[in-house]
């Protein structure tokens, strides 16, 4: 039944695509304010900005509160560690798009982590691999798609998923096609234990986020832009900095250095 | 659903090229210049060419060794900053003295008309005279305030310095911020060298810009406000008058 959670998603999508509000392009005349409609890439921005109303109404009534109850009734320990189980059930789709990508190293680090945590860790408790020279990294398929040369496409802000781009949203579904947990069992317990994992992990996050974001609604003139403006540029840098990670993948204990010269600029 | 052609204006590099307007701008144009007419390559004309070559390639190499020690005198520069603002952060005066103590490094370290200026893009030019001081006025509050604002959270911060590289005829230095709690977060900081003593010009928090994310708040402000200036410097006002 887990799909039955992704219904709200793939009907915004096909809401925000078939309706096509689309916003009205400026005056031909004034290269300006084209040059900034170009840029903005927001075909869709009208739509976008009611989806945006709606998923702000829903986070100050219903998610917000829940990020401050846990921030405030959970002990940041127990927070630290929760987080650390929610991660190492992600490794098994980190791994496929770190192989994916490309990324020998980054696949190690998963594969190390995942067998380390799982086991000494205790199912993921305690992140023990950190310590041991496996350190965390996030990455999804649609940092998989963006390295194989896939454009975003425009902007979309869409509800649960937030904002986002076509590009982003197909990966999005492609992770949870690739989680094995996707295709465990059926019954009760293992439906409880998928949305308590869900629903925790988006408390997990959002508490994360917790002084950032009111911040940032507290500062902006026009929240939405701010936002879709901060979720492109992060997301840029987050692809960029995948892209550049080419660390060696020779270990440490190996005899021969590593060529001193490897100061290879990763292709753009 | 995608299509390629469009999209690209944005991905990865356009963004980039957004942060650098003046430099682009300054290529594009140079590239632009119309070309001497032909019959006037004279031999002349080609020795001169030859000199202006390797004049600017001598020019170029010494604006390269500059730069290198420029980037060491940024990394001093951001290091100094980051420690004095961490120490008025984590002083033991009262609210108001650290908020004090944070605006005279502020006014000190931070280029804040020229960030004032990139964020109004390119409302700048359209703005008369007294419009562009009231929203400099204006903009240095907001900035002040929105940093000033922080000092409770920023309470027992460390950064580290990491690389630094040239950007265009600027400086980025890579620090890395570790806040109590979370984990460590990577800020790039702008250097630019003015008039004089350096001065910061942005601040990237984990690959996102502080001005340029402001000028993309101010112009969806703009558009939907029929690009009235003074909409933009009202709100300004409204917001500052705000209890906060």
């Amino acid at each position: 039944m887990r799909w039955l959670k992704f219904l709200p998603i793939a009907g915004a999508i096909s809401i925000a695509l078939g309706l096509g509000a689309c916003a009205t392009a400026p005056n031909a005349s004034d290269a300006g304010a084209i040059a900034d409609y170009r840029e903005t890439n927001d075909p869709l921005e009208p739509t976008n900005r009611v989806f945006y109303a709606i998923n702000n109404g829903l986070d100050t009534v219903l998610l917000r509160p829940l990020a401050v109850a846990y921030r405030y009734a959970v002990p940041q320990v127990i927070r630290t560690h929760a987080h650390d189980v929610l991660a190492n059930l992600d490794s098994p789709v980190l791994l496929a798009n770190d192989m994916m990508q490309g990324k020998p190293r980054r696949a190690g680090d998963t594969l190390m982590r995942f067998l380390v945590n799982s086991t000494v860790g205790v199912a993921g408790i305690f992140d023990v691999a950190t310590d041991l020279g496996w350190p965390a990294h996030d990455t999804d398929f649609g940092v998989t798609l963006a390295l194989w040369g896939l454009p975003s496409g425009p902007f979309l802000f869409l509800p649960v998923l937030g904002p986002t781009n076509p590009r982003d949203a197909t990966g999005f579904g492609v992770d949870i096609a690739l989680d094995p947990l996707t295709y465990v069992g059926k019954g009760t317990v293992v439906t409880a234990l998928d949305y308590t994992r869900f629903g925790l992990s988006a408390i997990d996050q959002r508490a994360a986020v917790l002084d950032e974001l009111d911040r940032i609604k507290e500062g902006a003139l026009d929240p939405y832009a701010t936002f879709r403006s901060l979720a492109r540029q992060h997301r840029e840098s987050e692809i960029q900095d995948t892209r550049d990670d080419d660390r060696a993948t020779v270990p440490a204990w190996f005899a021969r250095p590593a060529p001193a010269t490897s100061t290879r600029t990763a292709p753009r | 659903m995608v299509r390629p052609s469009r999209a690209r204006n944005l991905d990865p590099d356009g963004a980039a090229m957004t942060t650098l307007p003046a430099t682009s701008k300054a290529a594009t144009m140079l590239l632009t210049e119309p070309p001497a007419p032909v019959g006037a390559l004279s031999r002349r004309a080609l020795l001169a060419a030859c000199g202006a070559t390797a004049f600017l390639a001598f020019t170029f190499g010494g604006l390269a060794c500059a730069s290198a020690q420029g980037t060491d005198a940024a990394s001093v520069f951001v290091d100094q900053t980051g420690r004095a603002l961490i120490a008025a952060v984590n002083g033991n005066g009262s609210t108001a003295q650290k908020k004090q103590a944070l605006q005279a490094i502020i006014d000190r370290d931070v280029d804040v008309a020229d960030i004032a200026r990139f964020c109004l893009g390119r409302f700048w030019r359209v703005a008369t005279p007294q419009q562009q001081q009231q929203y400099t006025a204006l903009f240095h509050e907001v900035l002040v305030n929105n940093i000033t604002g922080k000092v409770g959270e920023y309470k027992g911060v460390t950064f580290a310095l990491s690389r630094s590289a040239p950007r265009g005829s600027d400086t980025a230095v890579s620090t890395i911020v570790t806040r109590p709690g979370n984990a460590p977060s990577r800020v790039d900081w702008l250097v630019v060298n003015g008039a004089g003593s350096p001065k910061i010009a942005d601040v990237i928090a984990e690959g996102t810009s502080l001005r340029l994310t402001q000028r993309d708040d101010y112009s969806a402000f703009l558009a939907r406000n029929n690009n009235d200036i003074q909409a933009l410097i009202e709100a300004m006002r409204r917001q500052m008058a705000q209890p906060s």
